[in-house]
C-alpha cells in the first residue's frame, strides 16, 4: 500500500492528518465500490429477467389482439353486408310506395293527408288523355269543411257540397269528378275543334265558360266550294261529354241543294253520337275518299 | 267625321303614353300596318295624334270603334278605376245556365236602350269567356257623355260582375237589372268589397289567391322549415326568444299561407259600439246610445302589410280574425255593431 510506504518513508507524514484522512476516505469508497459490484450485477441481472417477462408478456398479447382482429373482421363483414341489403330493401320499398301513390291520380280521384285533413285531387281525362287536375282541401272537422280549392268558379261547387259534402263525402266527390271530368272533356273537344280543323271553320267557335252551349258555322270540305252550315250544340247534362240538343241549319236564305236536308240530317246526328273533333275527323276522311273517287 | 267624334277620338288617343302606343293601336287592329307606317313617331306627340285622327277619317270610324279604342285603353289601365263588386243569385228553381254570349250583349243592349233613349253600349270579348262592356249614359234630352262612361267586367256563368264605380250614381240600379235580367239571374246585391286592382278582386271572390296544394307529386316540397329566419346563419349572432319567434312565424304562415296575397288598398270598419272600460264610472261609461268611429286602414298593399305586422314585432300573433277574414270573406269594409 502506497499510502502506507509514503508514512514509513518520510517518517513525518506528508499531509499530516488532512492527508490521513484524505487517505482513509478513498480507502471508503474502494471497499464500497467491490460491496457494490456484486449487487449491481444482481439488480442488472433481476432487471434483465424482468425485461424478459415483459416482453414475452407482450409479445403474447399482441398476438392475441391480432387473432382477435381477424376474428372480428370475419365476423363483422357477414353483419355489415346484411344491413346494407336491408337497407337498400327498405329504400326500395319505400320508392314503391311513393309511386304507387303518384300513379293513384289515374284513377281520377286521389289524395294526400294534410296537417289539418285530406287534400284530394281529382284528376280529368277524355279519351285516354290525361287533363287538367283539380284539388280541394278537406278539413276533417265536424262538419267537414273546404279551405280551399282550384275548382272553377262556375262549377256548382256550393250546391254539391250543400247536398253531399255532410251527409256522404264520397258522393260528395264522386259527383264533383263528374262535373269537372265532363267539363273536360268538353273544353277539350271544343279546342281540339278549334286547333285541329280550324279550316272547316267559316269565323270563331262561340263557347261559354262551362262549354255547354257550342255555336259554329262550318263547311264540310275545307277550300270553298262547300255550303255552310250553322251548328248549336247545348249540353243540358252538365255531366256529360255529349250534346243534348243539336241543331244545324242554313247560314242564309240562299237556296238550297237538294241533297242539302239528307246531309243536314246527318250531321246533326253525327253532332248528338259522336265527340265533336271526331265528327269533324269523319268530315276530313270522307273529303279524302271523294278526292280518291275523282282521282281514279 | 262629326267634331265631337273627331274630338272624342284626338282626346283618346292622346291620353295613351308613348311607350304604349304601337301596342294599343295594333290591338285596335282598326288601322292597316300600311298605314301606321305611313305616320311619323318622331313628332310631337300633338302631331301625331293629329294624324292618327286624320287616318280614322279616312277609314270612316265610327263612334263603336272609338268606344273599342276606349276600352282596350282601359283594360291597359285598369288600375286607374276603382272597381266595385257585385254579386247576382238565382232563383232556386232556375234550370242550367246555358249562357250564349250574344244573347247576353243584345239582352243587356236593349234593356239600356228602352230605359234611355240616349246611351252608348261597348263591347268586347277577353280572357277565360269575359267580356268587357263600355257603357256611356245620356238622358233623354242629352247625348250620352262619352268622357265619363262606366265599365263591366262579366265572367259568363259566373254570379259576379265587376263595375268602375261611376259618379253617375242614379244609372245603377237600371245597370244592375240589366245585367241581372241579361245573364238570366234572379236578384243582384253589391258587394262590401272595393280596390283598383281588378285581378286581385276577381281573385278573392273566385277564391283563386290559394293555389298551393300538398300532392304526392310535387317535387318541390312544401317550405314547411324555412319560414324566413335563417337562424343558423352567423354563429356569432344570439338569438333571442326563438321559440316566441318561430311560433309567430307558423301562426302567420298558417293564417296567411304562403302565396302572393291579393292586392287590396284599404280596409274600413264602421263602428256603432257601446262605449266599454274596466275603470268604473266616467263620462263615457253611462252613455246609453253606441259611439260611432270609423276605423280605416290604407297600405299600398294592405293584406301584405298585415302579414308583416307579426314577424316584425309590432302586433300579436295571431292578428285580429276582423283584420285576417278579408280575402275569405270578400269584404274590405265592415259594420260593427253590438250583438
Amino acid at each position: 500500500m502506497e499510502l502506507a510506504n509514503t508514512l514509513r518513508q518520510d517518517g513525518e507524514s506528508r499531509g499530516g492528518v488532512l492527508a490521513h484522512l484524505e487517505r482513509l476516505e478513498t480507502q471508503v469508497s474502494k471497499s464500497r465500490k467491490k460491496l457494490e459490484e456484486p449487487q449491481n450485477a444482481q439488480a442488472l441481472e433481476a432487471r434483465i429477467h424482468e425485461l424478459k417477462r415483459l416482453r414475452d408478456k407482450l409479445r403474447a398479447e399482441v398476438k392475441q389482439r391480432q387473432a382477435r382482429v381477424k376474428a372480428s373482421t370475419a365476423n363483422v363483414e357477414p353483419d355489415q353486408i346484411l344491413e346494407i341489403s336491408e337497407q337498400e330493401i327498405l329504400e326500395r320499398k319505400q320508392e314503391n310506395m311513393k309511386a304507387i301513390l303518384q300513379a293513384y291520380r289515374f284513377t281520377g280521384i286521389s289524395g294526400k293527408l294534410t296537417s289539418r285533413g285530406v287534400c284530394v285531387c281529382i284528376s280529368t281525362a277524355f279519351e285516354g288523355n290525361l287533363l287538367d287536375s283539380y284539388f280541394v282541401d278537406l278539413v276533417m272537422e265536424k262538419p267537414l269543411w273546404i279551405h280551399h280549392h282550384s275548382v272553377p268558379v262556375f262549377i256548382p261547387l256550393e250546391e254539391i257540397s250543400a247536398k253531399y259534402l255532410q251527409t256522404n263525402t264520397r258522393h260528395f266527390l264522386f259527383v264533383l269528378w263528374e262535373y269537372l271530368n265532363a267539363y273536360s272533356g268538353r273544353k277539350y273537344q271544343a279546342e281540339r275543334l278549334q286547333s285541329d280543323f280550324a279550316a272547316f271553320l267559316v269565323g270563331p267557335l262561340q263557347r261559354n265558360s262551362l262549354c255547354n252551349l257550342l255555336s259554329f258555322t262550318y263547311k264540310v270540305k275545307p277550300e270553298g266550294q262547300s255550303f255552310p252550315f250553322c251548328a248549336r250544340l247545348l249540353y243540358k247534362d252538365l255531366t256529360t261529354t255529349l250534346p243534348t240538343d243539336v241543331t244545324v241549319t242554313s247560314q242564309g236564305t240562299e237556296a238550297l241543294p237538294s241533297t242539302w236536308e239528307e246531309q243536314r240530317a246527318a250531321h246533326e246526328n253525327l253532332f248528338f253520337t259522336k265527340p265533336l273533333h271526331q265528327v269533324f275527323t269523319s268530315f276530313a276522311k270522307k273529303g279524302e275518299k271523294l278526292d280518291m273517287s275523282l282521282v281514279s | 267625321m262629326d267634331e265631337t267624334l273627331a274630338e272624342f277620338f284626338r282626346r283618346t288617343i292622346l291620353k295613351i303614353p308613348m311607350t304604349e302606343m304601337m301596342t294599343i293601336l295594333k290591338t285596335w287592329n282598326f288601322l292597316s300596318e300600311n298605314q301606321l307606317q305611313t305616320v311619323n313617331f318622331r313628332q310631337r306627340k300633338e302631331s301625331i295624334v293629329q294624324d292618327l285622327v286624320l287616318l280614322c277619317e279616312e277609314n270612316r270610324a265610327s263612334l263603336n270603334d272609338a268606344a273599342h279604342l276606349d276600352i282596350i285603353y282601359t283594360q291597359f289601365h285598369r288600375h286607374q278605376k276603382i272597381w266595385d263588386v257585385f254579386q247576382m243569385s238565382k232563383a232556386p228553381g232556375d234550370d242550367i245556365d246555358l249562357f250564349d254570349m250574344e244573347q247576353f250583349k243584345s239582352s243587356f243592349k236593349k234593356i239600356l236602350q228602352r230605359a234611355l233613349k240616349n246611351v252608348t253600349v261597348s263591347f268586347r270579348d277577353a280572357e277565360e269567356n269575359s267580356v268587357w262592356i263600355r257603357i256611356a249614359w245620356g238622358t233623354q234630352y242629352k247625348k250620352p257623355n262619352q268622357y265619363k262612361p262606366a265599365y263591366v267586367v262579366y265572367y259568363s256563368q259566373t254570379p259576379y260582375a265587376f263595375t268602375s264605380s261611376s259618379r253617375l250614381k242614379s244609372n245603377l240600379p237600371l245597370l244592375g237589372q240589366a245585367l241581372t235580367v241579361a245573364s238570366k239571374h234572379h236578384q243582384i246585391v253589391k258587394m262590401d268589397l272595393r280596390s283598383r286592382y281588378l285581378d286581385s278582386l276577381k281573385a278573392i271572390v273566385f277564391k283563386q289567391y290559394n293555389q298551393s296544394f300538398e300532392t304526392h307529386n310535387c317535387t318541390t316540397s312544401l317550405q314547411e322549415g324555412s319560414l324566413g329566419l335563417n337562424i343558423n346563419m352567423d354563429s356569432r349572432i344570439i338569438h333571442e326568444n326563438k321559440v316566441e319567434k318561430e311560433r309567430v312565424q307558423r301562426v302567420t304562415q298558417e293564417i296567411f299561407g304562403d302565396y302572393p296575397q291579393p292586392r287590396l288598398e284599404f280596409a274600413q270598419y264602421k263602428l256603432e259600439t257601446k262605449f266599454k272600460s274596466d275603470l268604473n264610472g266616467g263620462i263615457l261609461a253611462e252613455r246609453e246610445e253606441p259611439l260611432r268611429c270609423l276605423v280605416k286602414f290604407s297600405s299600398p298593399h294592405l293584406l301584405e302589410a298585415l302579414k308583416s305586422l307579426a314577424p316584425a314585432g309590432i302586433a300579436d300573433a295571431p292578428l285580429s280574425p276582423l283584420l285576417t277574414c278579408i280575402p275569405n270573406k270578400g269584404k274590405n269594409y265592415f259594420k260593427i255593431r253590438d250583438k
